[in-house]
Parts: C-alpha cells; structure tokens; sequence
C-alpha cells in the first residue's frame, strides 16, 4: 500500500501507460558495483521506487571517480562507497529499503549477497565477477541485467536463463582484459539508465525490450545497434542447467 | 571467397580497416571458421569478444560464406 507521500511522489510516473507503482514497491533488485553504471542505476531505482534496493561494493571513493559517479561528492573521498551511496539514496526517496553490503562480489559470497533478490543488475568493471553473477542468475533462474562500457562504447542486455541465453553464451571468458579501461560520465550513465529501463519493465510484467538480446552503443557515432543472442548448446554455464 | 569484416570501439585499429573506417575486405578459404581468418589477419581472438552478422550472433567457430559481412566486437569490461 504506498503512503500519502509516495503517492505524491509519484504522481507523474504512474500517469505514465501500463505503470503500477505497487510492483515496482514489491521488487527486490541488487545493483553489484557502484562505480558509473551502479551510481545511474542505483539513483534511478530509487527514485522510481523500487521497494528494496540491494547494493554491493567493496570499494572507496576516490577522486578519479568522480568524473562519472554521481553517487559521491568531494565529501565521500576515502569513505566506503556503500557507505555514500545509502546515504545519498536515502535522501533522495527514504521509502526505499537500502540494504547496503560492502564487499567485493566472488565465487565464495556471491550466493549469500544474491539471496533473497529477485533481479541482478551489473554495475561492476571487470569481467571476471560478471561471469560470477551470471553463474548465480543461471542457478536461481532469475535476471540478470548486463552492462559494460568502454570509452565512448557500452554493452547492455536481459538475460533469463533458461528462458534466454546467458552471458556466458555471449562472451568466452579468456577474451583480452585492458589494465585499465578509459571512460567517461556519459557511456555508463547511458547504459546504467537502459539497464534500469529493463528493470521496471520486468518488475512492472512487461517483456523487457533486451530480453535474449544485447544493445551495443556507440556514443562516438551516436549508433545503436541490437542483436539476438543465441543460447550456445555448447555453454559451459548454462547448458549444464 | 571474400568476406567484409567489421569492427566496433578499440577493434578498429587492430582490424585495419581498408574499405572505409570500419571494415576490412577479406580473401580467406572456403571451410576456414572466423577464428581461423582472423589468426591469418594477425587478429587474436582474445581481442573479440563475440560476433554477428544480420542481427544474429556468430561464434568464433563459424563458418563464412562469400559475401558475408561480420561485425566484430571487442571485450568491454569497464563500469
């Protein structure tokens, strides 16, 4: 039941054809990385109303960051990123439930940090715990909301296995890993908003328009591009499930 | 056969485009999978993270055909 001032609070968006802010309050989302792409999502499931918003990150802030993640000011520099981020998202919608986890995602935490969500969306920056929050989608059989950017260029995609591929039917895992990558505010903030798109699609019942399917973009050409994404019979993950 | 190869982002540098600034005409033998063309390109695979052609998704262990244009992607890892 949402209150009197969530109802004023959204009052816009449930004008909006085929919203149900009920849903939405009702989700349970885990945003695993708070750097560009966690810092758009996180803020704009808040401030859509997500119910309770789960967010992981091990992570301090530093001022290099601050080019692109809006979560943190000069005031956050040397804090847990957690820490920052429920702080700034309890001032922007206090009726979301922020359940914070300051840690690392890997293979040992993973399913205690993924417990009880019904939905993953990738904020992280590196490939290799991508592939761990794949692994817990394909067991749990629940989404997981693909993002990465490179410099002008980012990835997004809805996998549901087994209703979908899976990452891990996308991209091999020994692919080449930059030791540093370049990126700018405006690549994850794109690709964060699109991954949060696909979020309040599904919790709001709706197909999301990535299902089984990966937007590449390119903001140096303003291009966007959407291909389908097979299940490869051959997966090392997801085929075994 | 002649196959067009394209790239995305950071591959369009290592792909040496000589078409226009994104794609690569290629002359490669029939039954040679992707992965083969691009290690006689001087391509590593570890530098494309998937492939498509026609909005499909293509594997390293596809086969061209003639004419084929595949658009080739790099391994985006940032956030």
């Amino acid at each position: 039941m949402l209150s009197k001032e969530e109802k004023e609070r959204y009052s816009r968006q449930v004008l909006v054809s085929g919203w149900n802010q009920e849903k939405l309050k009702q989700a349970s989302v885990i945003v695993v990385g708070l750097g560009g792409l966690g810092s758009a999502s996180a803020l704009y499931l808040a401030a859509a109303g997500i119910g309770r918003l789960h967010i992981c990150d091990g992570d301090r802030v530093e001022r290099s960051d601050l080019n692109r993640q809006v979560l943190y000011s000069e005031s956050s520099l040397g804090l847990p990123k957690v820490e920052e981020a429920s702080r700034r998202i309890a001032g922007l919608n206090p009726s979301v439930d922020v359940i914070g986890r300051n840690a690392y995602v890997d293979s040992q935490n993973a399913p205690e940090i993924i417990a009880g969500c019904q939905i993953i969306v990738d904020g992280l920056d590196s490939l290799d715990p991508r592939f761990i929050l794949n692994q817990e989608s394909v067991r749990r059989g629940i989404p997981y909301v693909y993002g990465a950017v490179h410099g002008w260029q980012g990835y997004a995609g809805f996998f549901h296995p087994p209703q979908t591929a899976c990452l891990a039917c996308l991209m091999r895992p020994d692919v080449f890993r930059p030791d540093r990558v370049p990126v700018w505010g405006v690549t994850p903030a794109a690709i964060g908003l699109i991954q949060v798109g696909e979020v309040v699609k599904w919790a709001l019942g709706l197909t999301p328009s990535l299902f089984g399917r990966l937007l590449i973009y390119d903001g140096s050409s303003l291009s966007f591009e959407i291909i389908s994404v097979g299940k490869d019979p051959a997966c090392p993950v997801c085929s075994q499930s | 056969m002649v196959i067009y190869l394209k790239a995305g982002g950071e591959l369009r540098s290592r792909l040496q485009p000589d078409v226009d600034h994104y794609t690569r005409r290629v002359e490669a033998e029939t039954g040679k999978t992707l992965s083969d063309i691009l290690i006689g390109i001087g391509v590593s695979p570890a530098f494309v993270a998937f492939a498509f052609k026609d909005g499909q998704l293509k594997r390293l262990d596809y086969l061209p055909s003639d004419g084929d244009i595949i658009t080739l992607q790099p391994p985006v890892s940032g956030g």
